[in-house]
């Protein structure tokens, strides 16, 4: 019995953050500062608050490409719904997460309705949503918001930066809805046999078009705490961002034919990721070498993981 | 007469499951030798093994009295042996000629292939099998199942296959094409080529078979000639015992009305379907693969809904329109598909019971785990399910037992009507004992039960009236005192087989 927890995918990688903690703070004495500590979790929020979201999309056996481009389509619609159309920066705030949500609502809708494979689907609306990014911003920023506005992306509450907070408390209502509610139990049935979840009469594909819908609410999401943080808005932000949430959510091991994964997995995979980032800029590896190590180290604790899976079988 | 093929002694397991013990079976030139038994008897276990595609784990097999071992299909080939598939195995963008001479193309000078020698050898080919009317240059994707399988025999015989093994060839033919088929078999056999037949069909193995070899449970049970064998005797062979003890029907006196459909439709696949089922009845429902029976049983359950006619729940017009609607209506359904329809196999076993139910044991949307736990506890004791516990995962146990737990999740929805789609396909004679003897008990209980099922013996076991199904449409209806399995089969295929029977 005891093997079962050993073996566990999230034992291994929490093993491994004690040892990249451990390196880093070897490496570099500035490491195990509070303030580089807490900075960290600054600069991960938007990664992961698009992974909570990515990790139920990637259990249901999909893949959700466009966040990247929600967050950037998203980022200019605060800007310019605010400073274009004069509204009210918080009416703003809550139309370009609508906004979001529409985009995520019609990477669902696609999927559901026409059966395309979310990979598709969701590449074509990575290249879609970016370029009306593109259009509506006509490659102007918008800057100059109000000093209120920064505390979410900037500032502190009780001593840990504002994003934080939401951020911790998004992935601990994930983590409920997923590990002890319906709503996540049926997310890992239509992972593991979308079929067999149909004949046993779950809400199949209201589930997956809820999914999608929230993974485009959170990207927009990430995107004002994004904006709030950079105190400027552009329409290339976010660009890539999708690859570093699909990396942690695969990283922590949510299985990428769907069926199987955590949110304590996803919140691992995504520390070790910064971690290694921060730990490796600190002692002076160049950008290049820390993409080359991250990359290394996702495929070998999948392989580790994969390896230690056929042990405890 | 010679022995083309001799096995003896065989064995097989898989990792500590005997699915074949100590079998001897031979194949004489110019036979037809019918291999019969229930499912999981172990007759695709037998045919692999000849085939080359597993290897057995003991005994031995002779070709012309030459010991032989094959560790892999190829080298079946190599020494005459050629299959035809129940699935078919071909490429569906090549042509016929393409497909036929796939790997073993005439090669003109240089090793490019001979394109004409190709198509004539082909056409010659297809000419010596009687189908004068299949073009060589046909794309095999457009062809009919019953084309696809002349031109798998054609690729066969193109390899000069003198020991041919057909698995269940006609399961999925229409009569006429049948017949064809059973024409084609008797050419080969003329031709000297010996032929190892698999099929359920009594009739046609009557029809064509010159020895029949039954398995039950892995074991040998004997080899007849055609001649020396009747029916009955061939299906306790099968079965082992009578079929009053396999079958331990239950009389119950029928009640109300449940469920009654009006000229039900869906699509041109269910047409007018007019059925009803009392509370406490067994109502079986038999046909051919591709009858729309189980299309019936989807359109009932809401997976399909109906186009048109009308669906009476408790005497109450009623639209079904989802699994849910279904299941709030007390319709449960034990699909036939159990790996890919009844189960979620890599989760655990209380996780599958829930599924259905994970509405009614939840509050707050959280499900209540204790309420879990204790329903899978109580059901595992009920179908007494071999497990260790509910948290075992649902793929790890055997087909019986997973069977089980399909009919534990749908049975926690506590309908008054359940549909079962070949409830016992692919499980051991033991579990199906079980799964009889539930029903029974279900029926006692006042549950409704429609059931599916390709095997005729169940159908006869079981019901209580049998509703024939034929494409589409329910073409009959035979109360349990006067159905046979010549009234039934017949029905079935809408023509006399009894005549052929006699041949």
């Amino acid at each position: 019995m005891l093997s079962r927890y050993v073996f566990r995918h999230e034992t291994i990688l929490a093993l491994l953050l004690v040892l990249a903690l451990a390196l880093s703070a070897n490496l570099s004495d500035r490491f195990f500062t509070v303030d580089n500590l807490l900075n960290q979790g600054r600069m991960l929020t938007e990664v992961g608050i698009i992974a909570i979201a990515m990790t139920f999309v990637i259990i249901t056996g999909g893949i959700d490409l466009s966040v990247g481009s929600v967050l950037g389509l998203s980022a200019i619609t605060l800007g310019v719904v605010w400073k274009t159309l004069g509204v009210p920066l918080p009416l703003a705030m809550v139309v370009a997460v609508l906004v979001g949500a529409l985009c995520g609502a019609v990477n669902g809708l696609i999927i559901v309705k026409s059966r395309m494979p979310p990979m598709i689907a969701t590449l074509g609306t990575l290249a879609l949503y970016r370029g009306l990014a593109e259009g509506i911003s006509q490659a102007r920023s918008v800057r100059g918001y109000p000093d209120w506005f920064y505390v979410l992306g900037q500032g502190e509450v009780l001593g840990v930066p504002t994003q934080l907070w939401i951020f911790g408390a998004l992935a601990i209502v994930a983590a409920v809805i997923l590990g002890y509610q319906t709503f996540g139990r049926v997310t890992y049935a239509i992972g593991a046999n979308e079929t067999a979840a149909r004949f046993s009469g779950l809400a199949v594909d209201r589930s997956k078009i809820l999914i999608y819908t929230a993974s485009g609410a959170m990207a927009a999401l990430a995107a004002v705490t994004f904006v709030s943080r950079v105190s400027t808005t552009r329409s290339d932000m976010g660009m890539g961002i999708e690859m570093d949430a699909i990396s942690a959510v695969v990283l922590g091991g949510t299985s990428i034919f769907g069926g199987r994964g955590t949110m304590i997995g996803t919140l691992l995979g995504i520390l070790l990721i910064q971690t290694m980032k921060n730990g490796l800029t600190l002692a002076g590896v160049k950008g290049d070498g820390t993409i080359i190590v991250i990359g290394s180290i996702l495929i070998l604790t999948i392989l580790i993981s994969n390896i230690a899976n056929r042990v405890r079988d | 007469m010679t022995c083309l093929l001799e096995l003896s002694n065989i064995s097989k397991s898989f990792a500590h499951v005997r699915v074949l013990e100590r079998v001897d079976f031979d194949v004489r030139a110019g036979e037809v030798h019918a291999l019969m038994g229930e499912n999981g008897a172990g007759k695709s276990t037998l045919i692999k093994i000849v085939a080359g595609v597993i290897a057995p784990s003991g005994g031995e097999m002779r070709i012309d009295g030459e010991a032989v071992r094959f560790s892999s299909p190829k080298e079946a080939n190599a020494r005459g042996i050629a299959t035809v598939y129940q699935e078919m195995l071909l490429f569906p963008d090549l042509t016929v000629a393409e497909n036929i001479f796939l790997g073993h193309a005439p090669r003109g000078p240089f090793g490019a292939i001979d394109w004409s020698a190709m198509r004539s050898k082909a056409r010659a080919l297809l000419d010596s099998l009687d189908s004068h009317d299949l073009d060589v240059d046909t794309v095999v994707g457009t062809l009919s199942v019953a084309n696809r399988q002349r031109v798998e025999i054609a690729k066969a015989l193109s390899q000069d296959a003198r020991i041919v093994i057909m698995d269940e060839p006609t399961a999925a033919l229409a009569e006429t094409d049948a017949k064809r088929l059973l024409d084609i078999v008797r050419r080969l056999r003329d031709r000297g080529v010996g032929i190892i037949y698999v099929s359920h069909r009594m009739a046609e193995i009557f029809a064509i078979a010159d020895r029949i070899t039954v398995l039950r449970d892995g074991m040998m049970i004997g080899t007849r000639n055609r001649g020396d064998v009747d029916q009955p005797t061939l299906v306790s062979m099968m079965v082992g015992r009578d079929i009053a003890q396999l079958y331990p029907k239950v009389d119950v006196e029928p009640g109300e009305v449940l469920l009654e459909a009006r000229d039900v439709c869906c699509g041109d696949r269910v047409s007018h379907a007019n059925l009803h089922v009392r509370a406490g009845e067994i109502v079986g429902v038999a046909g051919l693969i591709g009858a729309g029976r189980t299309e019936l049983a989807l359109t009932l359950f809401g997976i399909t809904p109906a186009t048109s006619g009308e669906i009476r729940i408790d005497g109450k017009p009623v639209t079904i329109a989802s699994p849910r609607e279904a299941r709030d209506l007390g319709i449960a359904y034990i699909p036939e598909d159990r790996g890919r329809q009844g189960l979620v196999k890599a989760e655990t076993i209380a996780q599958n019971i829930v599924h259905p139910i994970l509405d009614r044991i939840s509050r707050w949307f959280f499900v209540n785990l204790r309420t879990e736990r204790s329903l899978a506890a109580q059901s595992i004791k009920q179908l007494s399910i071999r497990t260790w516990g509910g948290e075992q995962i649902a793929g790890q146990l055997s087909g019986g037992n997973q069977q089980k737990v399909v009919v534990a999740k749908w049975l926690g929805t506590k309908p008054r009507i359940l549909i079962m789609d070949e409830p016992t396909r692919g499980i051991d004679v033991g579990a199906k004992a079980e799964i009889y003897a539930l029903m029974g008990k279900l029926a006692q209980e006042g549950i409704g039960i429609l059931m599916i099922s390709s095997e005729l013996p169940e159908i006869l076991g079981m019901s209580d009236r049998i509703m024939v199904m034929n494409e589409g449409k329910l073409v009959a209806e035979i109360p349990r005192a006067v159905a046979t399995l010549e009234s039934v089969g017949a029905a079935m295929t809408n023509v006399d087989r009894h005549q052929e029977t006699e041949r």
